[in-house]
């Protein structure tokens, strides 16, 4: 593989983000009402010059208060998820890691069960409840999977596959004995879900913390490169060891917390993207952090699409799609890989 | 399995390649254009939202729904979405067919209801359906999320919400979407006549004592009913008491507990009986079910799926159910009050 450049950090980025728009006109198009290019194009040009008196009331509706803002959201989930992903590969050194398979979606989803059960009507108290229990969890995971000193791969992903399932359990426990509507509708959550438009409160919340999240985790991204390598070696090497841990660990968190407070748990995203970036870009943080980003957010979009057509009217839950859709890609990738 | 490539330039020292930091300044510059757009993308929303909202309602009347929530209905409701099938019966039993614009893939009765357009499940309707529909009131129950109903207040449509808990709240539901939907012509005498069956199913019943039963709603795993739902009011009301006594909604069941409360009678809801006929002849050679005396001496009962939706239908379920399980409070008069009489011979044959 080639050594990164800025120049080449750039063009991928850029292809990229042309990938990312293109999916964005593909997601405002395709629905469960078709809106033809023209339309679309005459609208969002409508929009961008200010005249949205202009715009037929259905187009308002279906394109900038439905599909746009599902869109955004898809976007910031999928980079998020992708990112966290990526992160944690790197902290822990273990290839397979990723925020669903380490339990820290399953304890983000469990905390803002919590939090909403105890004040259901405070907007952003969800998301806190799931940082809250991502941190935990990752914090149990860690401990769980340290011996003698040393993280061990084994120990740590069958501490995170064992936590996943003991939070899922009580998640269960606790769908089944508080009887209620509005739990009810968790179910969807759960297997993360795009469909309910995010609050604007929310939305406010989402935005800002997934963009100083995965900003905060770029900073890193030269020392996270060394930290793969082994983590005595970066040492040795000047690298701040425990604060780059500290910083995105917490980041890595937040990200997976959002995520999961806005859309449930969607799966696979944090495990695929960041290999498939590795695959056709190479693995330096510099490069692998904002193409997974990018990438995150283009298979999230594309996902929902699916999620949204398959079967129109009615739809399928995001996470169905991305294990469907992701699996395949990941197995074609890892063959041409290996070949 | 192993990451592939190492980092760095050729001819780099390793220290050399961790200083260098890639375009930290234009991550920067980078969140800081992204914020900006938020901050302008919430604004444009509310912009537009606003703008529409005083061109196109004409008069409104203010109503407060069952959650409490306040809706400004438009005086002439015509286009109308339902979100769920008991909804749909209602506003079809009020006459308000020709105004519902759509309903959900569940709304099958009456059964020209399946012919209008369909918005997906009440669960999780598909909202851009629903927008295309453009309805000037959209009608939603419990069994729809709060999440649906908040996001579609949101979007500026009118949603009146019900939240029946038991018989008389279904038909006092009833009586205020008659008056919601501009229908109240038609809802005075229907509530009146749904009153009116519900004393005197009272009335029959009020000495006979009430018949242990246990109503299936589910048989693997076995789900039945909680006190708070309303099929567990619309069973008191024909002169039955469920075995199954908890404050959960929808109750899984363990067998056990079935076989040890030994139910005098076991009520089924359906809309096709020969196939529920068929499935109860399997579960008799199954363990558990097999030791339920119920089971073995015929006492099960069929009863129309209307009991599963609070809606006006509900009523015939009920009187059919207490038909079957009271036969001698009817018995007594020979001209019993209108009823579904074909259903009823059904429930009858399989009592017996």
């Amino acid at each position: 593989m080639r050594p990164l450049t800025v120049r080449r950090l750039l063009w991928t980025c850029g292809g990229l983000t042309v990938a990312l728009l293109a999916s964005v006109v593909l997601a405002l198009k395709l629905g469960a009402v078709p809106i033809s290019v023209t339309d679309l194009v005459v609208n969002l040009g409508r929009a961008a010059i200010g005249r949205t008196s202009q715009i037929p009331t259905e187009y308002r509706l279906i394109i900038f208060d439905l599909r746009l803002p599902r869109i955004l959201l898809g976007i910031l989930v999928g980079a998020a998820l992708s990112v966290s992903g990526a992160s944690f590969q790197a902290l822990l050194r273990n290839p397979l890691a990723d925020p669903f398979v380490l339990g820290v979606s399953s304890g983000a989803a469990l905390g803002s069960i919590l939090a909403m059960i105890i004040a259901p009507q405070l907007a952003f108290v969800m998301p806190l409840g799931a940082f809250l229990g991502a941190i935990a969890t990752i914090a149990a995971v860690y401990f769980l999977g340290r011996r003698e000193g040393e993280l061990d791969s084994t120990t740590l992903l069958l501490g995170g596959i064992i936590s996943a399932s003991f939070l899922s359990a009580i998640i269960m426990f606790l769908m089944t004995t508080l009887a209620g509507r509005d739990l009810r509708g968790m179910v969807f959550w759960l297997m993360g879900d795009l469909s309910t438009p995010v609050p604007v409160s929310l939305r406010w919340i989402l935005t800002v913390g997934v963009i100083a999240g995965i900003g905060a985790i770029y900073t890193t991204a030269a020392d996270l490169n060394l930290l793969l390598t082994g983590e005595r070696e970066a040492i040795h090497l000047g690298v701040d060891a425990t604060r780059v841990k500290l910083v995105v660990y917490i980041s890595a968190s937040l990200l997976t917390a959002l995520a999961v407070s806005a859309s449930g748990a969607i799966g696979y995203v944090g495990l695929l993207v960041p290999h498939a970036v590795r695959l056709l870009f190479g693995s330096d943080y510099r490069l692998l952090i904002p193409a997974s980003a990018l990438g995150g957010a283009i298979a999230i979009v594309l996902a929902d699409t699916l999620a949204r057509t398959v079967v129109a009217p009615t739809e399928l839950p995001v996470g169905a799609m991305t294990a469907m859709a992701g699996a395949p890609v990941f197995i074609y990738l890892l063959r041409r890989g290996m070949r | 399995m192993r990451f592939k490539s190492m980092p760095g330039r050729p001819n780099e020292t390793i220290s050399e390649f961790r200083k260098r930091r890639i375009l930290i300044p234009a991550v920067y510059a980078g969140i800081a254009l992204a914020l900006l757009y938020f901050c302008c993308a919430p604004v444009s929303a509310q912009a537009s939202t606003a703008q529409a909202a005083p061109a196109k309602v004409p008069a409104t009347r203010a109503f407060t729904d069952e959650l409490g929530r306040r809706v400004n209905v438009p005086l002439e409701a015509n286009r109308i979405v339902s979100l769920a099938p008991n909804l749909t019966e209602i506003v079809y039993a009020l006459g308000e067919a020709d105004h519902l614009a759509g309903d959900t893939d569940f709304c099958d009765y009456p059964p020209e209801a399946a012919q209008k357009p369909h918005v997906g499940g009440p669960v999780n309707p598909n909202l851009e359906e629903i927008a295309k529909l453009a309805p000037d009131l959209i009608l939603a129950t419990s069994i729809n999320r709060r999440e649906t109903v908040d996001a579609l207040d949101r979007l500026g449509f009118p949603v009146y919400t019900i939240d029946p808990h038991s018989v008389d709240e279904m038909i006092q539901s009833v009586q205020r979407l008659g008056s919601v939907l501009g229908a109240g012509k038609s809802a005075a005498p229907l509530v009146a006549s749904l009153r009116a069956r519900l004393a005197d199913l009272d009335r029959r019943l009020s000495h006979a004592a009430p018949r242990r039963v246990l109503f299936v709603v589910w048989t693997d795993p076995l789900i039945s009913i909680g006190r708070n739902t309303f099929i567990a009011d619309a069973l008191r009301h024909a002169g039955a008491q469920s075995v199954v006594d908890t404050a959960v909604e929808w109750p899984h069941i363990s067998m056990e507990e079935i076989v040890h409360l030994q139910p005098q009678a076991l009520i089924f809801a359906t809309a096709h009986a020969e196939d529920t006929r068929r499935d109860i002849d399997a579960l008799r050679t199954q363990p558990g079910w097999r030791d339920l005396n119920a089971l073995r001496h015929g006492n099960v009962i069929l009863v129309s799926d209307a009991i599963n939706r609070p809606a006006p239908r509900m009523l015939d379920a009920i009187e059919q159910l207490a038909r079957a399980l009271h036969p001698e409070a009817f018995a007594a008069r020979a001209a019993a009050p209108a009823g579904p009489k074909p259903v009823l011979e059904e429930a009858c044959a399989c009592a017996r």
